[in-house]
């Protein structure tokens, strides 16, 4: 007999089990997508099956995540960054303009992207926690500003290159000849990241915010201050991926990076981290962020005219958020 | 008196009580730079209409969903699929103008119900999916119309420009035209549905209202003023361009807001009225602003930047001004009540004496 | 004459009913009794059309009839009035009440003359007192309750589900329900009850469904069945005579260390002038019906919302906590009834949920291994024997009453000085209810204060050392040893004092 109130899955068809498994495995899912995408862009082009591509992959999917963690950890909290796309451009002008293609600036460059970032993450945190208006309309509203103030900054168009030594850093190939070196911020910045979602007090704070908020202000949270943290560790992550993110462009463009601001959002809630918050994780996000850099490099393998990469990459994610559908028909 | 104090107190209540404040406010900024007499003249009254009515209508559009408890971002560029489809169509296929912007609307109602299908039957949360599909559309219109080009005949949008018998405004004939129409569709059932289901959508549903049904409606109802305001933007601007007004989306969002209209369920078309027309007002403000400051600031240029910057820091704040205005109301909802328990205290103290 | 058989309803892998049944008849009403996690909510949801049944028939009058919305329950003449309230709170109360059969003149204009008209008799004959333009989230609870009542009355239905809606009425409320709920029963609708509260099913009932684990035990005349029996039916097992119905011995305040006092403390509406007083190792009851100030005044000890007059006292200082962060810093803990809303974090694992207290104090990013987060919950499991199936599942998962077991042990592992808890056992079953009961006494004989609010009068006779009733915001009666008894308690709750009269 069943016990009520507790899982039992012996009894479900073989349908039932399958949406199951998709919804608790999402990253597992996205990871699977992601393969098969892979092996029919390989099939459509065997040529792009080398190192240098394979090692591109690596390194966008990392370029993604830096930004895509701080998405993931305001999702967590139960709000929503949509900015760091606009942060990363910002602070790709400022690492390009700072550093003028010369060695030795790189203190400074970091110290004034942080601090686009720091001031951005304040903004954000401190408007949407004391308006209560909805994050989306205020993220975007303030990234709008940011993006604006950058052309009139600029005039519109900037001249400056990234230092050598910095794009050494990110893009030449050191570890067994294919693998960027951007590897090794990710080996730096990751475990960090761990450590603040799953081994700290703040991550532990962050999570009980975004299932309950209500119940975790009544435990004792100081719910607007962990907010306001979580967006300010957002825009952090956001600007430093801006300086490297600069390092692999290498060149003078406004607004280079404006898309990965909904592709870091996308990769969060793909890999299974939920729009509701306290729920996710950021090695979901990873394999989230390893699909939508599959999905991109597989549209630009086939080579579609630019309206039609347009719709496809709309048409993708519209399906892709349909599969993940969390909040689901009105009656079940 | 009495009465009028009543009135008062009821309209003080009203969602758009804050849009108002906002629209007068910005209003008596504008008569600084332009005096009554211009400002009210037929011929800036005309140009004002004939410039903004597209925003305007695509504001009260996006105020219809936002009742419904749905959003969309992608609503200007649907403004732009009916400039697309009402050029392409007329210049390609030679079928008479008329016909062309009967599938222009039909294509915007199109894009609409296919978006609000999206939000309302699967699901799917409104900001993301109308981000997405505000790629998708912009995919079409490309395809559509590859490159600007088009034109309008001269005698057709000469109707438009210029005002009727030489006295009414025709964008502000439109404009009126598409706002008694939803007055009098707010006095109807359907109209209550859309609140129930914005307000919460699950007891919508437990009241046995269909709420995906009633959301789609809405849904096609915005896509028939999203309709009108492109065909109104082909006619101001008598060319075609797949990809402008994208900026539509998150400025009529924020118009609405400004409004006082709330996330589904609190607000009304007054909000959206009201936001939109405080939105194009204090953009005109900042434009004479900068010109004038231009003039008595030396070496200060006005660019473009410095326009699109400020307009964007306009929205900023206002969005930070309805919360403070909110507040107030809330604060009246909740005054409202403590005075009625003041009042029922104080019967009671009576009976006991 | 409504007939359910074996329906089945699952949520992804959860077992909610298992061949379920339930039998209603025109001029009945029929009480569905069961705790929590007995499926009896479901139930009636199905029958409302807010889910939809895995397999299983429904027979109307003998004919087999599918609901698959809440248009079809209508249509069938079900109506419904839910526990969570199904009112829009955004709209008015006349836009409420006609929600979905709106009078209409015209191509759909709604007719305001005819729905004014309505709603007022309706009101009219539910002594409810308010503006029809009033938005509903403005009103009161139990006002609120009474208008989801009407609404579900409004549409003459032949059969009516009925929620828990008395659970935030006052007395004279359910009084005046009671009264329309013969009438109606008169008038031959059929009526299903759902509650908690044991008096009501003897007051008003003719028959009962017990269910329990998702499951139909057993139908029979109300007539029938002792107490003892139902919650037999109900749990499975004989109730404990001795532990349910001891009194508790009274505490000799002699000597004791005065920990929490609150002098004239005001909070308007609610709140107009509250003194108390709480020794150390003490459990002080609030009582009174709903809404006299019980849950304002713990919340505002908490720091959730503040006094605006008076003084509290707490540990030998004067206090007043801005939030209840700040009290949790001060090694105060807080148990809601409420569970859902204020202390469950369904989606987090077990693991977390226990730890949640210790997650708010001390650095915070400081590190936690995953070790000492699960071997604190393993031991708080263990210690307060709640039923799991493993630490790492949701909280979710869980029944209600070991839910309530989680938030109780939460706190008491961290060792408060005073531990706050609001109506902590609403809509628990009776066995979780008990074995909450030994948790606490046990603290409170190791030296936690406690002060707890219920709606129950027995759980204050049996759990509290002295009792204190709130009468429309003031204390109406302090009870303790003898004096602390049933006709007491419940005179001080109507607002007849009689024992310590405060000033």
């Amino acid at each position: 007999m069943a016990k009520t109130g507790i899982a039992d899955t012996s009894s479900m068809t073989f349908g039932q089990k399958v949406k199951m498994f998709v919804n608790n495995n999402q990253a597992g899912v996205a990871l699977i997508l992601a393969a098969l995408l892979y092996i029919i862009t390989i099939i459509c082009n065997p040529g792009s099956l080398n190192k240098t591509a394979f090692g591109n992959i690596i390194l966008l999917t990392i370029l993604l995540a830096i930004p895509a963690a701080g998405c993931t950890i305001v999702l967590i909290g139960g709000g929503l960054d949509f900015c760091v796309g606009a942060v990363m451009s910002a602070t790709a002008v400022v690492t390009a303009q700072t550093m003028m293609g010369q060695n030795g600036h790189f203190i400074q460059t970091l110290a004034l992207a942080l601090l686009v970032g720091l001031l951005v993450g304040l903004a954000n945190g401190i408007t949407i926690v004391a308006t209560g208006l909805p994050p989306m309309i205020v993220s975007m509203a303030i990234c709008n500003v940011l993006t604006r103030l950058m052309y009139v900054f600029t005039g519109g168009s900037f001249a400056g290159q990234p230092s050598p030594a910095l794009m050494q850093t990110v893009t030449a190939r050191y570890l067994f000849g294919f693998v960027p070196n951007i590897v090794i911020y990710a080996v730096i910045l990751f475990p960090l990241i761990f450590f603040i979602l799953k081994f700290s007090r703040f991550g532990k704070q962050l999570y009980l915010i975004g299932n309950n908020e209500t119940a975790a202000r009544l435990t004792g949270v100081k719910v607007e201050k962990v907010k306001i943290i979580s967006y300010i560790i957002s825009g952090l992550l956001a600007a430093f991926a801006g300086v490297i993110g600069e390092a692999y462009i290498y060149g003078a463009r406004m607004q280079a990076f404006d898309d990965y601001g909904y592709k870091a959002l996308l990769a969060v809630i793909v890999g299974g981290t939920s729009f509701d918050g306290g729920v996710g994780s950021f090695e979901q996000t990873i394999c989230g962020c390893l699909l939508m850099v599959l999905l991109s490099n597989w549209i630009t393998t086939m080579q579609f005219s630019v309206p039609v990469q347009y719709i496809v990459n709309g048409a993708v994610l519209v399906a892709l958020m349909a599969l993940y559908n969390r909040s689901g028909a009105v009656r079940q | 008196m009495q009465k009028i104090k009543d009135a008062f107190k009821r309209f003080y209540k009203q969602p758009a009580f804050t849009g108002f404040i906002l629209f007068m406010i910005v209003l008596i900024l504008n008569l600084i730079f332009e005096p009554p007499a211009k400002f009210f003249s037929l011929n800036y009254l005309n140009s004002l209409f004939v410039s903004n009515t597209p925003f305007l209508l695509v504001t009260l559009g996006q105020g219809i969903l936002m009742l419904a408890g749905l959003l969309d971002c992608s609503i200007g560029m649907q403004v732009a699929l009916v400039n697309v489809i009402s050029i392409m169509t007329v210049q390609e296929w030679g079928i008479p103008i008329w016909m062309g912007w009967i599938l222009a609307i039909l294509g915007a109602i199109a894009a609409s119900a296919l978006i609000g299908a999206l939000e309302s039957a699967v699901g799917l949360p409104s900001f993301l999916c109308s981000y997405a599909m505000t790629t998708v559309i912009k995919g079409v219109n490309v395809l559509i119309m590859p490159i600007e080009q088009g034109k309008v005949p001269k005698a057709v949008y000469k109707v438009y420009h210029n005002p009727l018998g030489g006295i009414f405004p025709t964008a502000a004939i439109i404009f009126f035209a598409v706002l008694i129409l939803l007055y009098l569709i707010s006095r109807t059932k359907f109209w209550k549905h859309v609140y129930a289901v914005g307000g919460n959508r699950q007891n919508a549903y437990a009241a046995g209202i269909n709420a995906v049904g009633t959301q789609m409606k809405a849904s096609i109802l915005k896509g028939v003023v999203v309709g009108i305001a492109g065909i109104c933007l082909t006619l101001m601007s008598a060319s075609g361009n797949p990809i402008q007004c994208e900026e539509y989306g998150m400025r009529s969002l924020a118009a609405c807001i400004m409004g006082g209209m709330g996330w589904g369920g609190w607000g009304s078309i007054g909000c959206a009225t009201f936001g939109g027309w405080f939105y194009v007002l204090i953009s005109n403000f900042v434009y004479y602003l900068f010109t004038w400051l231009a003039k008595i600031i030396p070496g200060f240029k006005v660019s473009s930047y410095y326009n699109n910057l400020a307009a964007d820091v306009i929205v900023f704040l206002g969005l930070l001004v309805t919360v403070i205005t909110n507040k107030r109301q809330r604060k009246s909802l909740k005054q409202g009540i403590n005075e009625t328990l003041k009042q029922l205290s104080k019967e009671e103290e009576k009976e006991d004496k | 004459m409504i007939e359910m058989r074996n329906i089945n309803k699952r949520f992804d892998a959860v077992v909610a009913l298992q061949d379920a049944g339930l039998t209603i008849r025109d001029g009945e009403i029929m009480a569905l009794l069961g705790s929590n996690g007995s499926g009896k909510s479901t139930l009636i949801k199905i029958l409302a059309g807010v889910y939809g049944a895995n397999s299983g028939e429904i027979l109307m009058d003998g004919k087999k009839v599918t609901i698959n919305s809440g248009f079809d329950s209508k249509n069938l003449g079900i109506a419904t009035a839910f526990q969570e309230m199904s009112l829009i709170p955004t709209m008015s109360v006349i836009d409420n009440m006609l929600l979905g059969k709106e009078p209409t003149k015209g191509p759909g204009f709604v007719d305001h003359s005819q729905a004014k008209a309505e709603v007022q008799a309706l009101l009219d004959r539910f002594h409810i007192v308010c503006d029809l333009d009033d938005y509903v989230n403005t009103l009161m609870p139990s006002t609120q309750y009474l208008l989801e009542l009407a609404k579900a009355i409004a549409t003459k239905p032949k059969v009516l589900l009925l929620d828990e809606v008395t659970a935030a009425l006052h007395a004279d409320e359910v009084d005046t329900a009671f009264q329309i709920l013969r009438e109606l029963k008169a008038e031959g609708v059929g009526m299903v009850y759902v509650t908690h509260r044991m008096k009501e099913i003897y007051e008003i009932c003719d028959r009962a469904t017990i269910m329990r684990n998702g499951q139909t035990i057993t139908e029979a005349p109300v007539s029938e069945l002792s107490l003892n029996d139902v919650v037999y039916y109900m749990t499975g097992a004989r109730i404990d005579q001795n532990v349910g119905s001891a009194v508790s011995e009274e505490y000799n305040t002699e000597g004791a260390e005065l920990m929490f006092e609150a002098k004239d403390v005001r909070l308007f509406p609610r709140i107009k002038d509250i003194s108390m007083k709480v020794y150390k190792g003490e459990i002080v009851g609030i009582g009174g019906l709903e809404g006299q100030g019980q849950s304002e005044f713990i919340r505002s000890v908490l720091g959730s919302y503040h006094f605006e007059e008076g003084t509290v006292m707490y540990d030998g200082k004067t206090v007043s906590f801005k939030n209840p962060s700040e009290a949790v810093n001060a090694d105060i803990g807080f148990v809601s009834g409420d569970r859902s809303r204020e202390s469950i974090f369904k989606d987090r694992t077990i693991s977390e949920n226990l730890f949640a207290g210790r997650a708010v104090r001390g650095a915070l990013f400081a590190f936690l291994s995953s070790k000492m987060v699960d071997k604190f919950s393993a031991e708080a499991v263990e210690k307060y024997k709640i039923r799991i199936g493993s630490l790492a599942h949701a909280a979710k998962s869980l029944s209600g009453g070991n839910q309530q077991k989680l938030a109780v042990a939460r706190w008491i592992a961290s060792q408060p000085k005073l531990l706050l808890l609001d109506d902590p056992t609403k809509g628990i079953d009776v066995h979780s209810r008990q074995e909450i009961h030994e948790i606490l006494k046990g603290c409170a004989a190791e030296g936690m204060t406690i002060i707890v609010t219920s709606s129950d009068t027995d759980e204050l006779i049996s759990l509290a050392d002295r009792v204190y009733i709130f009468y429309d915001g003031r204390v109406s009666g302090e009870f303790a040893g003898q004096a602390k008894n049933n006709e007491n308690i419940s005179a001080a709750m109507m607002g007849i004092t009689s024992g310590k009269e405060e000033a």
